[in-house]
């Protein structure tokens, strides 16, 4: 492997693990809230992109003209779901969870099959391919608007959740609910808030990918096994890991896919996955627990 | 009340012989489950259309595929979710001997079930060996379906991306391949039945008893001396292995499988899941009932909003997970025991407040 393409690999694994980022801080930021495995998450990035498409084809809208719609209905939908079903079984078994959470993540997917079909779907918009060369390597224009993006969106975030109060009330709920109840904060409140936002996040991870990535209604099933990798990874519940375990993972499965194959990597990223679960169970980020 | 107390003095010999199948709930469920087992075993008799009987037959299927999930999951309390992998590679296991080393399925399904049983070792010595307990084992559980769903798209030798089919031959005893519907009903039907009264052993046995304790409280159970690394690997091995016989069993009916179609989260609902959460999970009717609602309800609402389209039956079991969970948590096994409950406390009372009332 030439270093070219050694450097054109990590630019494309960034690239991706920006997007895998988004839907991995998310994800940890539900588990880390509300101490419950989103088994629907990858679902609502398959609900960003076909929201795209569906602006894209009724209504001409741009893509990333669409991501403040995208992010404002599935807020809307993360933080009904929320309140409506997963908020009455958080003190349920978590088998209970997991089956509700399948149950929505397999309806939601039954009806996209339902009204757009089980073909798979894409946008064609004028720059889909442009790319901006730079020392021999290649940015693909797209993309890199999507790990830009990707990046602006998790420091807002960051920022929001180490400055504001709202944020710092998140914070305080996933430390100790009891504490925060205590505090005067409105922890029913918060949960609305915190799914809605990790939807919402997600969301505009798939919106970003439709320019240069074909739908299928499954595509979230994919994204939110990779997602649980990368929050594994990163400690469940922990921001910056969730964020540097999606670098990571984007990169891993770029090497993988170049020297294996396209449709292998994901085998990488398994092996990742239960190398991580089975040696280092909390995480690179995590303290060991005896 | 007094009136009854006279006739309830000399009690009706003809209700005599159906008391003891009804003494108490565990024995009303096996009741209850081998009549509408029974029901289906004479369904043959009126329904002639082959394509209910096929309906039927998948019922009696998931009843056995969901016999092997509630024990694991209902009893044990393990977070196996992605069980079909057991299921996939008996299927596969059964279709390989078959088309490459000519193995009747009547063999080859019991091997099916002993591969998938090594697989299900595998899974508990890996899990039990590092310590991964409930979300994480629900998740190495999923991760491990996704690589082997990959696995086998690029193993040729078991069809890769192709998929693996019956060779469709003149119909035989031997090799499992009927021109009718008939036989399946009936070999599916033999696995229910099986399974139920297996579920049932275990149940009354220590073992099951042991499950419910690592269910209920595992560092509980280990400090009153139960095993519970043994006895969690006991009730994933023979989830496993009844899972891998139903695999077998569903490959031979339906003939065709391939990776995307077996190693899934949507199949893994309708099969595994679904069935054992509707009729109750953890109860031992459970699966019986469950499966009897689940697959025919499915084509029932599936007919009604057009069966054309794609998606809908992963909407119908997509909602009927949503709606069990919701309020239905202990499933039709739940519903139908507080049924009992009241009724038996009402022959209660009636039986003691009139005795009071003879004596007064």
């Amino acid at each position: 492997m030439d270093l070219q393409i050694f450097f054109q690999t990590i630019v494309n694994g960034l690239f991706t693990g920006g997007i895998y980022a988004l839907v991995a801080i998310g994800l940890t930021l539900i588990y880390g809230v509300m101490l419950i495995l989103n088994f629907a998450h990858g679902e609502f990035l398959m609900l960003g992109m076909y929201l795209a498409y569906w602006a894209f084809t009724l209504a001409g809208i741009d893509p990333y003209l669409a991501v403040p719609i995208a992010a404002l209905l599935i807020f809307g939908l993360g933080a009904l779901i929320q309140s409506g079903l997963v908020q009455r079984v958080l003190s349920a078994h978590p088998l209970n969870q997991i089956i509700l959470l399948l149950g929505v993540s397999t309806l939601i997917i039954g009806l996209v099959q339902f009204f757009w079909s089980a073909e798979a779907k894409s946008i064609h918009v004028s720059y889909e391919t442009s790319v901006i060369p730079l020392m021999g390597l290649r940015f693909s224009i797209p993309r890199l608007i999507a790990f830009l993006s990707a990046m602006v969106i998790a420091l807002g975030l960051f920022l929001f959740l180490r400055f504001t109060r709202v944020g710092k009330a998140i914070r305080a709920v996933s430390q100790s609910r009891d504490a925060a109840t205590l505090m005067g904060i409105n922890v029913k409140y918060i949960y609305l808030l915190t799914f809605g936002i990790g939807a919402a996040v997600t969301a505009i991870g798939g919106v970003m990918l439709t320019p240069n990535y074909k739908m299928i209604p499954t595509i979230g099933q994919q994204f939110g096994v990779i997602a649980f990798v990368v929050v594994v990874l990163g400690t469940m519940g922990n921001f910056l890991g969730a964020f540097f375990g999606g670098l990571i993972i984007g990169v891993v499965e770029a090497f993988a896919g170049y020297l294996l194959g396209g449709d292998v990597k994901i085998i990488a990223s398994m092996l990742v996955f239960i190398l991580i679960l089975l040696f280092r169970p909390a995480g690179l980020f995590g303290r060991r627990r005896a | 009340m007094s009136t009854q107390s006279l006739t309830t003095a000399t009690p009706k010999p003809r209700r005599n012989w159906l008391r003891p199948l009804f003494r108490d709930w565990d024995r009303t469920q096996m009741t209850v489950s081998f009549i509408i087992l029974g029901l289906i075993a004479l369904a043959p008799l009126v329904v002639d259309s082959p394509y209910y009987l096929g309906i039927l037959i998948l019922a009696t299927l998931y009843a056995f595929i969901g016999v092997s999930w509630n024990i694991v999951a209902g009893y044990a309390g393990q977070l196996l979710i992605a069980h079909i992998i057991f299921l996939a590679v008996g299927a596969y296991t059964t279709l390989v001997l078959l088309n490459q080393f000519s193995v009747s399925p009547w063999v080859g399904i019991p091997i099916a079930g002993l591969v998938a049983a090594l697989l299900g070792v595998l899974v508990a010595f890996i899990t039990l060996r590092y310590g991964l307990k409930a979300d994480y084992f629900a998740l190495f559980t999923i991760a491990l379906m996704v690589a082997l769903r990959t696995l086998f798209l690029k193993w040729e030798f078991v069809g890769g991306a192709l998929g693996i089919g019956l060779r469709l031959s003149n119909p035989s005893w031997l090799k499992m391949i009927f021109d009718n519907k008939e036989p399946y009903l009936y070999i599916s039907l033999a696995l229910a039945t099986l399974g139920m009264i297996l579920q049932y052993l275990i149940y009354r046995s220590k073992m099951g008893k042991y499950f419910i304790a690592i269910r209920e409280d595992e560092s509980a159970a280990a400090a009153l001396g139960v095993n519970t690394s043994l006895y969690k690997t006991l009730a994933v091995v023979i989830g496993a292995a009844l899972a891998g016989i139903g695999g077998g069993f569903y490959a031979m009916y339906v003939t065709f499988v391939d990776p995307p179609q077996v190693f899934d989260l949507g199949l893994n609902v309708e099969i595994v899941m679904a069935g054992p959460i509707i009729g109750g999970l953890g109860s031992l009717a459970g699966p019986v009932l469950g499966a009897l609602v689940n697959k025919p309800l499915a084509v029932l609402i599936r007919g009604f909003l057009s069966a054309e389209r794609s998606g809908t039956s992963l909407i119908v079991y997509g909602s009927f997970l949503i709606l069990a969970i919701m309020f239905m948590p202990r499933g039709l096994a739940g519903v139908l025991h507080s049924i009992y409950n009241k009724l038996s406390r009402q022959s209660r009372e009636s039986k003691s407040g009139g005795s009071q009332s003879g004596s007064a």
